[in-house]
């Protein structure tokens, strides 16, 4: 049984559904090391699935419409960082707010512009084309899975290290730490404070964007309503569960598309639909119960600190 | 100056420069533009939703719409009052419906007494799916926030296979029990103009509400926890306990209303149809309207139940989505919480300033969890 369910293809598609959780968890881990609490990643997703289909539908570039998807997320963006850093208004309820207003336009846009209800396809959306790595795509069992990618998805994976490096080894990323960390002391040290929370979280509707546009563009071709399918709430958890550290919020980007794509082959072999559509967010019910010690210190630190 | 010795001129005032007024209108006429760009009359449809919502059955469908959106504004008011966001309403909604469902289905005996039963069985249900992500905050630290939104899809699958496996009725076409019996149906008397008994019970539940509020120690202590966590456990108030106590209650709501929607509406559990309604977020959005207040939240809720209802007659008549009732309530709140005002008031001191965002995920969940902070000794005394 286990030759089945674990074999390249397996692979290939943990490695896709990982995609788009990784590329909004690492616009959350920045908003969070910046000091910015972000939920609205889901609904900035929905937002750059849809606007990434409707630009690729009417102009017949794919990369025209990955382009408007991420305007449209960092569009959104603004919001948070206006109404929470701007005005101090509440971050959970904005970002609350801007999901549901998410939910709300793409379902009276779908019907609205395309005359369609619940999912929108046509020959006419241009799809991301993958692009093969020569060599490195010949490798056993990972090649085609690593190394044969649509653009999102290189810039996905690459953007862990170069995180990392911003974060923690260049002055820019030292005075964001400083700013979520220690917003008084940074500012007091010149920091431009608001600068950097509104810039991290425009980077963040940016990168959600980009994440509903590799959704609609990349993993399949099509607008469906709510498309993100809590994919956005499942990064915020990701954020959590990797400590807002690169690493860690690729090994939990990872754990979370490996749940999906487990989910979609057991489905395959004849298990109940419903414990497979339930089995990711079991799976990180599960990794947070397990893993709750070492947030839990986390969280120390930082409550000591305020 | 006690609200009723307030001349209408200053209620008037006070009314032009409440945010809520502003938020109104901003969506009002953001999401007019919303329409005009995607090719249809703002106007038209806005008056299409007016006379929906108002005249022939509309204001009966209103009340009717209005008793799921208010049962669960209040249920998760009362969490949220104490600083707890329990995003996990919908399971708790949906599993109390299916255990209301089936107890309707099985249970013989007198109409009133399968009600009654099934309201308890319902509630009961809610209060045990509530409890999941309560204790998990309070023994294992994990935050409610998170947690409870993460046990939607289970509960919503657990439904569904139960109902798919164990219950399902092999007439229907959809995966759905067989319907519950006619003397289980909530009667809708003449009286009420044919709206649900249920209204009459939800309205119970605002006074309910609203005396625990207003009127309990356990009501103010929620207030002040939800204010300041920290100088409420200072003061010697158990914090673990009132988490506990306040997502029963939210749950035991969530549950209620579960059971309403099946006794009072579907008449059988459909699969995905009682998620597939959106009340639980829709209540998420009409208690920060209302502030977690009990009678505002009745007020917030029938206003929002009157948006959907016109929204579905507008989609009829106007040929526009109905889903724009769903923009319109996103947007008042977005509003509200980005504190825009359309006329300031004059005397600065009203509004406070108060510090930019300062929340973060790890602080949040700090807060959410009760991290450990300093406890003075003998506060409990």
């Amino acid at each position: 049984m286990f030759d089945q369910l674990f074999d390249a293809a397996l692979i290939d598609s943990i490695v896709r559904a990982s995609i788009p959780i990784l590329l909004a968890a690492i616009g959350g881990l920045i908003c969070e090391r910046a000091g910015v609490f972000q939920i609205s990643l889901e609904g900035m997703m929905l937002l750059g699935a849809f606007t990434g289909v409707a630009v690729s539908y009417a102009t017949g570039n794919a990369y025209l419409g990955v382009l408007a998807a991420m305007v449209a997320g960092a569009l959104t963006s603004l919001l948070l960082a206006f109404g929470n850093v701007t005005r101090g208004g509440d971050p959970i309820v904005i970002g609350v707010a801007i999901n549901l207003f998410a939910v709300g336009l793409t379902g009276f846009l779908l019907p609205q512009l395309f005359d369609v209800r619940g999912v929108f396809r046509d020959p006419a959306i241009a799809g991301l084309g993958q692009f093969s790595i020569p060599g490195l795509s010949e490798l056993p069992i990972v090649g085609d899975a690593l190394f044969r990618l649509t653009i999102p998805g290189y810039v996905a994976f690459l953007l862990v290290p170069l995180t990392w490096v911003l974060l923690f080894r260049t002055p820019t990323g030292l005075r964001l730490r400083g700013v979520g960390e220690r917003r008084v002391a940074a500012q007091t040290l010149g920091v431009p404070v608001t600068g950097f929370q509104y810039s991290a979280v425009v980077v963040s509707g940016l990168l959600a964007g980009l994440a509903g546009a590799q959704l609609a563009l990349g993993n399949v071709v099509q607008f469906a309503e709510n498309m993100s399918a809590g994919r956005g709430w499942i990064a915020v958890v990701a954020v959590l569960l990797g400590r807002a550290h690169p690493f860690g919020v690729l090994g939990a980007g990872l754990l979370f598309g490996s749940a999906e794509a487990l989910g979609f082959r057991l489905q395959g072999n004849g298990l109940a639909v419903q414990i497979t559509d339930a089995l990711p967010w079991v799976i990180t019910l599960a990794a947070l119960v397990i893993a709750r010690k070492r947030f839990i210190r986390l969280n120390d630190l930082t409550a000591a600190n305020t | 100056m006690p609200a009723s010795e307030r001349s209408l001129r200053t209620r008037v005032v006070d009314a032009a420069y409440s945010p809520i007024t502003s938020s109104l209108v901003i969506a009002f006429v953001v999401v007019g533009v919303i329409i005009l760009l995607s090719g249809s009359n703002p106007l038209s449809a806005y008056s299409e939703m007016w006379s929906g919502a108002t005249s022939g059955s509309g204001p009966k469908t209103v009340v009717n719409r209005a008793v799921p959106i208010v049962g669960m504004a209040l249920a998760i008011s009362i969490p949220f009052r104490m600083g707890i966001i329990n995003l996990g309403a919908e399971g708790q909604m949906v599993l109390g419906g299916l255990a209301a469902a089936l107890t309707a289905i099985y249970m013989p005996g007198p109409g009133p007494l399968v009600i009654v039963t099934a309201f308890a069985a319902g509630s009961l249900t809610g209060i045990a799916w509530a409890l999941l992500p309560a204790l998990g905050q309070t023994k294992l630290r994990l935050p409610i926030l998170i947690t409870s939104l993460l046990l939607n899809v289970p509960a919503k699958a657990l439904a569904s296979y139960l109902v798919q496996y164990f219950f399902r009725d092999p007439s229907a076409t959809s995966t759905a029990t067989v319907p519950i019996p006619d003397n289980a149906h909530i009667p809708t008397p003449a009286l009420l103009g044919e709206a649900s008994l249920s209204s009459l019970l939800v309205v119970g539940v605002v006074v309910a509400v609203w005396l625990y509020n207003t009127r309990t120690v356990a009501g103010y202590e929620s207030r002040v926890s939800g204010v300041n966590l920290r100088f409420s456990r200072y003061g010697g108030v158990d914090v673990d306990r009132q988490t506990i106590r306040s997502m029963v209650a939210c749950g035991a709501i969530a549950g209620g209303v579960g059971a309403h929607l099946i006794l009072g509406q579907a008449f059988r559990f459909v699969d995905n149809d009682l998620a597939g309604t959106g009340f639980a977020w829709t209540g998420l959005l009409v208690t920060l309207l209302a502030m977690h207040r009990a009678w505002p939240i009745m007020w917030a809720g029938v206003f929002f139940a009157a948006l959907q209802v016109g929204g579905l007659a507008m989609q009829r008549s106007a040929g526009v989505s109905w889903q724009l009732a769903q923009v319109l309530q996103a947007m008042v709140i977005l509003a509200l919480a980005l504190r825009i005002v359309l006329v300031k008031r004059r005397s600065a001191a009203d509004e406070p300033e108060e510090p930019p965002g300062d929340r973060t995920l790890a602080d949040s969940a700090a807060t959410l969890t009760g991290a450990p902070t300093s406890h003075a000794p003998g506060a409990n005394g």
